[in-house]
């Protein structure tokens, strides 16, 4: 499903990934560990074509991502489902309508939307929030608001950069939950987190980086 | 209308509706911009007017020399008569000639009648069509009258030019001026529509997070152009409206200006609408520049 072959990405003389090779099969959970600044956003971002890799090859579903147009990205997009640490929900929107956007952009008609929306708020716990505004949520109902939004589409790729961070514990472990729950009926799930306890307690694969590098790798131990 | 139509107009209108002082000032922008245009159209409007009526009224003296028989200057009559883009031909004789002097300036009777009824030579009065009244026709058509028999020919040249390059400098400063104010516009109405674009850049950003295109981004932004420019050009041609009859009427009353027996016009039908193309043009491109700037900055 995702394939990377020596990758190196640079920002000017900044080395932010150095030669990279990774695999991640379909339907697959992955934790992409390491410390801060090792390089697991950038390689999420070159994951969803945020960025291009300066030296290396990118493959997401079969498609080789150094020759994606842009024209040609938000296609790719469409099957990739992203949730981020700060939640990035519309201020001004209800929970609905932070969900229907993803569907919206796809042309669905509005009574489809409505259908999918409500559902998917189900699973992630949210049913009878529609109508509130992020504001109205703790941390960890506005990061399943995200992941909401991530696979309202059934999205073939989930990809989580550190969803846990800004929660507390109880309310990480709801996420983790949640994501496994994606992970279980057939979506790749790569998830970047430092939370050591919370690998711990969801023992999946792991590859680690440092300094832009791919360190270590642990096999899933489920 | 596909339910990707449906959620672009929906969005469009709530943006307008969640925005609606920026929306305002855009579509004040667009109206007074047009305003200007629709003023400045009105002006050449009728300007264009006046020379067509004056065009109706052009006419051409040709004078006989004094020695050509009476019958040869019928037979150039007929032969003049016979020219495309000849209305009317009159024989104007020695006599009828005097007479009308003398209508006109009784003062002159005397010295006329001392001189003899052949001081003022004989003529044709030719009265155009409009189309052949105007410069260079006209003087294609003079040069058809240069029979031997004729040995003056008097069409007011010089005046007609002259206020024919007047009318195209004016057309010219009116085209610079419409220009600038149409780049004037453009800028405003985008800049206006930025900000619109930077109180929502959460929303564009997460959609294009979700595989949203450029071109369903922009959509919504574009109807919301096309709809201020529709309404900023329909408010502007009412307050052309209002400038036509509060103030361009009343000051050619006060004025009496008399370029024209008809009060001045308003614009018709075409002028018109070309004023709702300005505006909703100037919208579109407004809002365009808008978003293309803010989606050229995206990654």
């Amino acid at each position: 499903m995702i394939r990377l072959y020596h990758v190196t990405k640079t920002f000017g003389e900044q080395v932010a990934l150095q030669d990279v090779t990774l695999k991640v099969s379909k339907g697959e959970f992955c934790y992409v560990t390491g410390p801060s600044g090792a390089g697991k956003t950038t390689l999420l971002k070159l994951l969803y074509a945020e960025h291009t890799p300066s030296e290396g090859k990118v493959m997401v579903g079969g498609v080789d991502l150094s020759g994606l147009t842009r024209r040609r990205r938000p296609y790719l997009r469409r099957n990739i489902g992203i949730v981020f640490q700060d939640f990035k929900l519309i201020e001004s929107r209800t929970v609905a309508e932070n969900v229907s956007i993803a569907l919206e952009v796809l042309g669905f008609p509005r009574a489809g939307i409505q259908r999918r929306v409500r559902a998917v708020l189900n699973t992630v716990g949210l049913k009878g929030r529609e109508r509130d505004l992020p504001r109205m949520l703790s941390g960890g109902e506005q990061q399943r608001v995200a992941v909401a939004r991530a696979i309202v589409n059934d999205p073939a790729i989930l990809l989580a950069d550190e969803p846990t961070g800004n929660l507390d514990g109880a309310m990480a472990i709801e996420v983790i939950e949640i994501l496994q729950a994606i992970n279980l009926r057939g979506t790749t799930v790569m998830v970047a987190t430092h939370d050591v306890g919370l690998m711990d307690r969801f023992p999946y694969r792991r590859v680690r980086f440092e300094n832009g590098r791919l360190t270590r790798e642990e096999k899933c131990r489920l | 209308m596909s339910a990707l139509m449906a959620q672009i107009l929906r969005r469009a209108l709530r943006s307008l509706w969640e925005n609606l002082y920026l929306n305002l000032v855009a579509t004040g922008v667009i109206g007074a911009a047009v305003l200007m245009l629709g003023v400045f159209l009105m002006v050449i409007y009728n300007l264009n007017a006046i020379t067509h009526d004056w065009a109706h009224d052009v006419h051409v003296s040709a004078y006989f020399h004094a020695d050509v028989p009476v019958e040869r200057r019928f037979e150039v009559k007929e032969a003049v008569a016979a020219m495309g883009g000849v209305q009317t031909v009159r024989y104007v004789s020695e006599e009828d000639a005097r007479d009308y002097l003398v209508s006109r300036i009784p003062e002159t009777q005397p010295v006329l009648q001392d001189l003899g009824a052949e001081v003022l030579p004989s003529s044709l009065e030719i009265t155009l069509t409009p189309e052949r009244a105007r410069s260079p026709e006209l003087k294609l058509l003079v040069a058809e009258l240069e029979f031997p028999e004729i040995e003056e020919i008097d069409y007011g040249q010089q005046w007609v030019e002259r206020f024919n390059a007047f009318l195209s400098l004016l057309k010219l400063l009116a085209l610079i001026l419409g220009g600038l104010i149409a780049m004037t516009a453009v800028f405003l109405v985008a800049n206006t529509i930025h900000l619109v674009v930077y109180s929502r850049r959460q929303e564009l950003e997460t959609q294009r997070l979700v595989g949203a295109t450029d071109d369903i981004i922009m959509a919504p932004f574009l109807v919301e152009g096309f709809i201020q420019g529709l309404l900023g050009a329909g408010l502007a041609l009412l307050a052309t409206l209002a400038v036509h009859s509060w103030v361009i009427l009343r000051l050619q009353r006060a004025l009496q200006l008399s370029l024209s027996e008809e009060p001045l016009r308003f614009l018709p039908l075409d002028y018109s609408l070309v004023m709702l193309a300005v505006g909703v043009l100037l919208g579109v491109v407004g809002a365009w520049t808008a978003v293309h700037r803010f989606l050229a900055k995206a990654p």
